[in-house]
């Protein structure tokens, strides 16, 4: 996955990321960057080029869960500073409806409607979703208070991803390149959560 | 920074979201508060065959998982999974997941039924095959929910619809037409859709299928039509196919959407079954090139034929994959690199098959006598390097307007296979000894 012409927006939100390394790399044309073979500027590529990769990768696999008819949420815990980002992604695409991304220690809530974008950091997901409850059940009375739903989307679509293999065309390596076991993880993706061993988080900051 | 209170109450007073006026509606009906621990099948609106259900029997019904399974399963030798759609508010394409044998999930591809009146001596589900299982039919409600409730979970980007033809090819179009006219129109879905046109739709139901698919395929299954009569005996090459595929082009030209834009924004693919109508490559290279240039096809997929239980077609091999595979590159080299057909039928052995073997290699050793000065060659040149893409080659140009590219290392920097493409380079007034050139 290639950073291009975001180049500047990618490095910003990778972890090891300081404002001199910014810095120097506003200094830099991207089409220069693109070319060139100099130790740093090679370094820069690849740290955004790594977050860009996150980005592809946690837009594809994060699953959204409703949570009555005006909230997703879903779990998020990536390496890079790209929770906003992937949670604004999601609420341009789901406009008028709020969505909470996080895990147990952050959270981010946003809301598109009419083209704005409103957003929110939290705390824990679980803290976040506790205090959007409350809020709608304030403002909207108890006969639309949001509970957790039992609709079991990802049942179905386990259904349907295990009709789509065929297994004379298996090629694990492939799978697991597209699929990385850590992306997998940092999403909370089922097909991992199923084998992986519970840490203490699952205890103290999960919904 | 805003508060949790007021997004609650911006949230409330939303009356129409990315789903339509109903969403929210919908989504509430969609989530009922009991806590069935019941999973063997997921609660959400079903309708038999029938009349349209009310939400509330809606609720009640359930999907039927082998449905699900089976018309899922009718579509997994289809290979195309791109989401691809240049709109005017295109929202990224993902892919959002992959199975086990290593090819993108991104789109819900189902079949609308399994009933089928074909012979296809390839197809599990044609009138011939004596292992067919059992009948099954999605009604446009209830698909339609599914891929919103898949969509709306972020698990697809869009809808890839394709069927058999029932006892009538009219009537099961007409049902998937409407499938997908709920999707955008009463739902507002902004997602991909992909549909299959059944062979010999009318013409008026393509232009109703165009005006609200992203894009829509018809495919060849083979060669030409001696090779088709060789694995269907129902189906007619000229009329059935290519008949609808000008159809759908001229379409593409003459119809503009309520707002002015072009239609049908990723255009048409077709597919061929590789290895079951004993047609050679080079067969299908003429067809292919026929597809890019008179029917202006945006992509033509392969699939190698995997013999099914039951079929005509059972006791014929498999087909192996790095067949599918050379196609595929024989097929970039033409549509992306712009090799021309003079050079890619070097790469055809005397009886028109590809080896096992790179095709680009075999041209390079044909064409590249003499080793390229990365410093001078133009991008055409460039290109014809194993080892050098369109990327790379744009680097490569960029990089020597500033400096010379002067080593390996620079080159490997810039993105070329180095290992691959240093047998043909002349680097730094250097070249590799020619015998690793002919053993690359």
């Amino acid at each position: 996955m290639r950073a291009g012409r975001n180049f500047l927006f990618y490095l910003r939100l990778h972890r090891d990321c300081s404002e001199r390394l910014l810095a120097r790399a506003g200094q830099v044309e991207p089409a220069d960057l693109e070319t060139s073979v100099e130790r740093e500027h090679v370094r820069m590529r690849k740290m955004a080029d790594e977050v860009a990769g996150e980005v592809h990768r946690m837009k594809a696999f994060v699953r959204l869960t409703p949570l009555g008819p005006f909230v997703l949420y879903g779990f998020l815990k990536p390496r890079h500073r790209i929770g906003e980002h992937i949670c604004e992604h999601f609420a341009r695409r789901n406009a008028g409806i709020i969505v909470v991304l996080g895990n147990g220690r952050e959270s981010w809530i946003c809301l598109c409607r009419e083209g704005r974008i409103w957003r929110k950091w939290g705390n824990g997901l679980s803290e976040s979703l506790e205090g959007l409850k409350f809020a709608l059940k304030r403002d909207n009375g108890p006969q639309n208070e949001i509970g957790r739903d039992d609709l079991d989307v990802d049942h179905l679509w386990q259904i349907f991803y295990d009709s789509q293999c065929c297994p004379e065309r298996e090629n694990l390596a492939a799978f697991r390149r597209h699929m990385p076991r850590r992306d997998q993880e940092a999403a909370g993706m089922r097909l991992v959560n199923k084998k992986r061993e519970a840490s203490l988080e699952d205890f103290f900051g999960w919904v | 920074m805003v508060s949790l209170e007021k997004m609650a109450r911006l949230a409330m007073e939303c009356r129409f979201d990315s789903l339509g006026r109903s969403a929210s509606e919908d989504a509430a009906s969609l989530m009922p508060h009991s806590n069935t621990a019941d999973c063997a099948s997921a609660k959400i609106e079903i309708g038999g065959c029938g009349p349209k259900n009310s939400p509330t029997e809606m609720i009640a019904a359930r999907v039927n998982e082998k449905k699900l399974a089976v018309l899922g399963e009718g579509t997994k030798h289809d290979v195309c999974a791109s989401t691809f759609s240049p709109r005017s508010e295109p929202l990224p394409g993902i892919c959002h997941a992959f199975t086990q044998d290593g090819r993108c999930v991104s789109l819900f591809k189902t079949l609308y039924t399994n009933v089928c009146s074909h012979q296809c001596g390839y197809c599990s589900n044609s009138a011939g095959c004596m292992n067919r299982g059992q009948a099954f039919s999605y009604t446009p409600e209830e698909l339609a929910r599914i891929t919103l409730s898949l969509y709306r979970g972020n698990y697809i980007e869009g809808l890839f619809l394709s069927s058999g033809v029932g006892r009538d090819e009219e009537r099961i179009t007409e049902k998937m037409i409407e499938t997908i006219r709920q999707l955008r129109q009463e739902h507002c879905f902004s997602g991909y859709i992909h549909l299959k046109i059944l062979p010999g739709s009318s013409r008026s139901h393509i232009q109703e299928a165009m005006m609200l698919a992203d894009r829509v395929s018809i495919n060849l299954e083979a060669a030409s039509a001696s090779h088709l009569s060789e694995i269907c005996s129902t189906k007619s090459y000229e009329s059935d196919i290519l008949q609808r595929q000008r159809y759908i082009q001229r379409l593409m030209t003459e119809l503009r959407s309520e707002d002015g834009r072009a239609i049908l924004p990723a255009g048409q693919t077709t597919q061929m079954v590789v290895g079951a109508g004993g047609e050679s490559d080079e067969e299908i290279f003429q067809r292919m090139i026929f597809e890019y240039n008179e029917i202006n096809v945006k992509r033509t997929y392969y699939s190698a034929f995997s013999p099914q239980q039951g079929t005509l077609l059972e006791a014929r091999p498999a087909e192996a994959l790095w067949r599918e595979r050379r196609l595929y590159q024989m097929d970039w080299l033409y549509r992306v690199y712009g090799f021309r057909p003079s050079e890619i039928r070097y790469a055809f052995d005397e009886s028109g098959f590809l080896p096992n073997s790179d095709p680009k290699m075999a041209i390079a050793r044909e064409f590249l006598d003499l080793p390229l000065d990365p410093n001078r060659a133009s991008y055409q040149q460039l290109l014809r390097v194993p080892g050098i893409g369109p990327k790379s080659a744009r680097r490569i140009i960029a990089r020597r307007k500033s400096q010379a590219i002067l080593s390996r290392r620079e080159l490997a920097i810039l993105g070329v296979r180095i290992r691959k493409a240093a047998p043909f380079l002349k680097i730094n007034g250097w070249t590799e000894a020619t015998l690793e050139r002919w053993q690359a």
